[in-house]
């Protein structure tokens, strides 16, 4: 046998033993496959398909064509969905980025026990969008609650800021900014890596505190300033729990908290018009989807990478 | 065939064979055949509170040691949570075999094929005892399917300390007004200096007060077919006398009355004494008097004797349904003959349900009351009341949330009265259309 041979007959071992290899992971991500198609796949095909129909959850869907899809036009109160839902995205979301990197900033200069301040800002992002929480924000925001007893400490009367129509949508925005930890934690990290050098060079040339941000703080964290608006922006699209519960699901007072995730879920659960409720997430995520592309277009001009 | 055809075809056949799929499985026993001796479970479900819970797993307890080989498994929940979840259910065909339904919900189950018609069912679950009128409240088209639980009525509560208090007389319930209501409002609005107010808005949580109001001028919200009927000038009227309510300081500011109607009934301004006469079911004598402490006392709704007939009725409180798609039938039946018949049951549940529609165990059951209860049992024998209003019609299911968001509106003067009635009016007809 010549040592081409030999070679030859240990490279088909090897691959013979990388296919039971790789068998054995498929085997081993069966489950997880199984949980993509039937749990993830699955529904959002379905819900594609029930787009089209009328369906009441009880009798078998009825095929009608384009018509959901041609109501989302005329539906007012999906107008005002998209009103309310667009003033929170666009309203809460810088607020909350300029919080996080304002406090990630502070954070970033050694102070002593950093660990705990870290874990303390982080806090509200891991409650924020729970049930208790907004039952809290319903008492401390409430007629009765902490914010007028504040208020009428200082001589200002209060008002009941979440059940009035007026003020409902700002309680909500502050309880989003509120929650700022997460993006906050991917600020301190992205402040770790800007190399000490280039601070240490400014110094030397007598740059400001200020100028060292906007020209070497701010410049060098815009691919995680990118990432976190990104982020962000497509989880302010998606909330629903704060205002399910702030309004006791009704997206009250005046529908001025019916985010377009609780309408969507009113429609199909409230009104049995699943159909219509599935052509309004394929909707939903159009919008998404468009937000974010304007995210990456507009990205070419003010996100700068360093390598 | 076009290509579109085609594909539409191919849709329509996925969705068929979906469709088919669930209703393969849902085919069970005969209502009507005899009860078996194998080993059953049935799921049971309803909504309510610590209570109701603990009475209705005792009277399940009984049930099982009577019919040993059925298990019935109860799930219970919130309101809210409730509706939701028998939605999903039901799509999933998953459906709990006997379930404690609503008013607002019923035609909405029924006439989508998802509640069994109870007649067929009449070998296991006898009816016999109950009044007509009720048991007309849980029938569409001479088919049941609902029996009636409890009954309950609308009435003002009125918190008796408080008028004691300023020394405002009660006002004589056989012949006040609506402008009386006002009226004596006002007083007590003054009287209370900011604190107290007269009334309890009415209308933020559910249609019964507009409903009175057209009912006692012989108008109605829904005709028999189920087309909405109310006269607008009717709604204005009702939505100008909240207004009105508000903006003279007889009810609270508009913020804090929205905010106790969403908050419950142990925050609501009766329980926490801060008005003095509140819209309730008589039902809820007995749990306002627990929450506010006070003396209240159940008076006949305004109005009643200057219409043209009484706005008040008989409002059954909840029903027992059984899925139309349940495999043991007339085992559930038997179950829900048990919990509307047996006087031991009775004697367990009282009127946590309401005031029994059930004449034979209302009679069974009354050495056995409270003070309140007992309140709250004669105000139903004796107050005179007229025919049920049709039952709220598939489709309308969301008329209380679309009435609380016109209320806010006017509330907040966002709208006027009259264009909260025509769009009101416009709006719950659409609803009822679009179910069809």
């Amino acid at each position: 046998m010549s040592a081409l041979d030999e070679l030859r007959r240990l490279r088909h071992d090897g691959a013979q033993v990388r296919k039971r290899d790789n068998k054995a992971a498929f085997w081993f991500l069966a489950p997880w496959f199984a949980g993509l198609l039937l749990v993830t796949i699955g529904p959002v095909l379905a819900s594609f398909g029930l787009g089209f129909t009328k369906y009441n959850l009880i009798q078998p869907p009825r095929f009608i064509g384009l018509d959901n899809f041609a109501r989302i036009f005329t539906d007012e109160r999906l107008h005002n969905a998209l009103r309310v839902t667009f003033t929170y995205v666009l309203v809460s979301v810088p607020l909350q980025l300029a919080c996080a990197l304002g406090v990630a900033l502070l954070l970033d200069r050694g102070l002593r026990g950093l660990a705990v301040y870290r874990s303390a800002f982080y806090l509200p992002s891991l409650l924020g969008s729970s049930v208790a929480i907004a039952v809290l924000w319903t008492q401390v925001f409430g007629t009765d609650g902490l914010v007028n007893r504040v208020l009428a400490f200082f001589g200002v009367e209060g008002r009941g800021w979440i059940s009035d129509p007026d003020t409902a949508l700002s309680t909500l925005i502050v309880l989003n900014v509120w929650t700022f930890g997460s993006p906050m934690i991917i600020f301190l990290a992205g402040l770790r890596q800007i190399p000490a050098v280039y601070y240490e060079a400014a110094a030397i040339d007598g740059a400001s505190w200020r100028s060292r941000f906007w020209h070497i703080t701010l410049p060098l964290l815009s691919p995680i300033l990118f990432f976190n608006l990104v982020l962000q922006i497509i989880h302010a699209f998606q909330s629903f729990t704060q205002a399910f519960v702030v309004s006791g699901g009704t997206g009250g007072p005046s529908d001025s908290t019916m985010f377009y995730t609780l309408y969507l879920y009113q429609q199909g659960f409230g009104r049995f018009d699943m159909g219509y409720a599935s052509a309004l997430a394929w909707f939903l995520l159009l919008i998404i989807a468009a937000f974010t592309a304007i995210n990456f277009w507009a990205a070419k001009y003010w996100v700068f990478y360093d390598d | 065939m076009p290509r579109g055809a085609r594909r539409r075809t191919a849709w329509a056949a996925l969705l068929s064979l979906t469709a088919s799929l669930l209703v393969a499985c849902g085919s069970g026993s005969d209502a009507g055949g005899d009860l078996t001796a194998e080993p059953v479970t049935l799921r049971f479900t309803w909504w309510g509170g610590d209570d109701r819970h603990k009475r209705t797993q005792q009277v399940i307890e009984l049930f099982q040691k009577k019919h040993q080989n059925i298990t019935i498994k109860g799930e219970f929940k919130e309101w809210n949570g409730y509706w939701d979840s028998l939605a999903t259910t039901m799509a999933a065909n998953d459906a709990p075999d006997v379930m404690q339904m609503d008013e607002l919900y019923i035609a909405s189950y029924a006439e989508r094929g998802a509640l069994l018609d109870l007649n067929e069912a009449k070998k296991h679950l006898d009816t016999g005892d109950f009044d007509q009128k009720a048991l007309a409240t849980g029938a569409i088209d001479g088919k049941q399917y609902g029996l009636p639980v409890g009954l309950g009525m609308y009435s003002i509560m009125v918190n008796l300390d408080l008028l004691a208090q300023y020394g405002i007389p009660v006002p004589d319930d056989t012949k006040w007004s609506w402008d009386d209501l006002k009226r004596i409002g006002e007083q007590v609005s003054k009287a209370g200096g900011g604190q107290v107010f007269g009334v309890q808005s009415p209308g933020i949580n559910d249609t019964a007060g507009l409903s009175i109001r057209a009912r006692q001028q012989g108008q109605a919200m829904f005709d028999a077919e189920g087309k909405v009927v109310l006269p607008q000038e009717i709604a204005r009227d009702y939505w100008q006398y909240i207004a009105d309510l508000a903006k003279s300081g007889i009810a609270a500011p508009p913020s804090v009355t929205v905010e106790k109607a969403s908050a419950g009934l142990n925050q609501s301004a009766t329980a926490t004494r801060t008005a003095a006469f509140g819209l309730w079911w008589n039902t809820q004598l007995t749990a306002l008097t627990a929450a506010s402490g006070a003396k209240l006392k159940l008076l006949r709704l305004p109005g009643e004797t200057q219409g043209k007939a009484p706005g008040a009725y008989y409002k059954p409180s909840m029903f027992w349904s059984v899925s139309s798609r349940s495999k043991h039938p007339a085992e559930a039946a038997a179950f829900v003959s048990f919990l509307a018949n047996d006087e031991e049951a009775a004697k367990i549940l009282l009127t946590e349900r309401g005031v029994p529609a059930n004449q034979k165990i209302r009679d069974a059951i009354a050495g056995q009351l409270k003070e309140t209860d007992k309140a709250a049992k004669e105000y139903l024998d004796t107050v005179p009341v007229s025919d049920p209003p049709r039952i709220t019609p598939n489709g309308a299911s969301t008329v209380d949330a679309i009435l609380k968001r016109h209320t806010e509106d006017v509330l907040f003067g966002r709208t006027t009265p009259d264009a909260a009635a025509a769009s009101f009016i416009k709006e719950v007809q659409a609803e009822v259309d679009a179910a069809k």
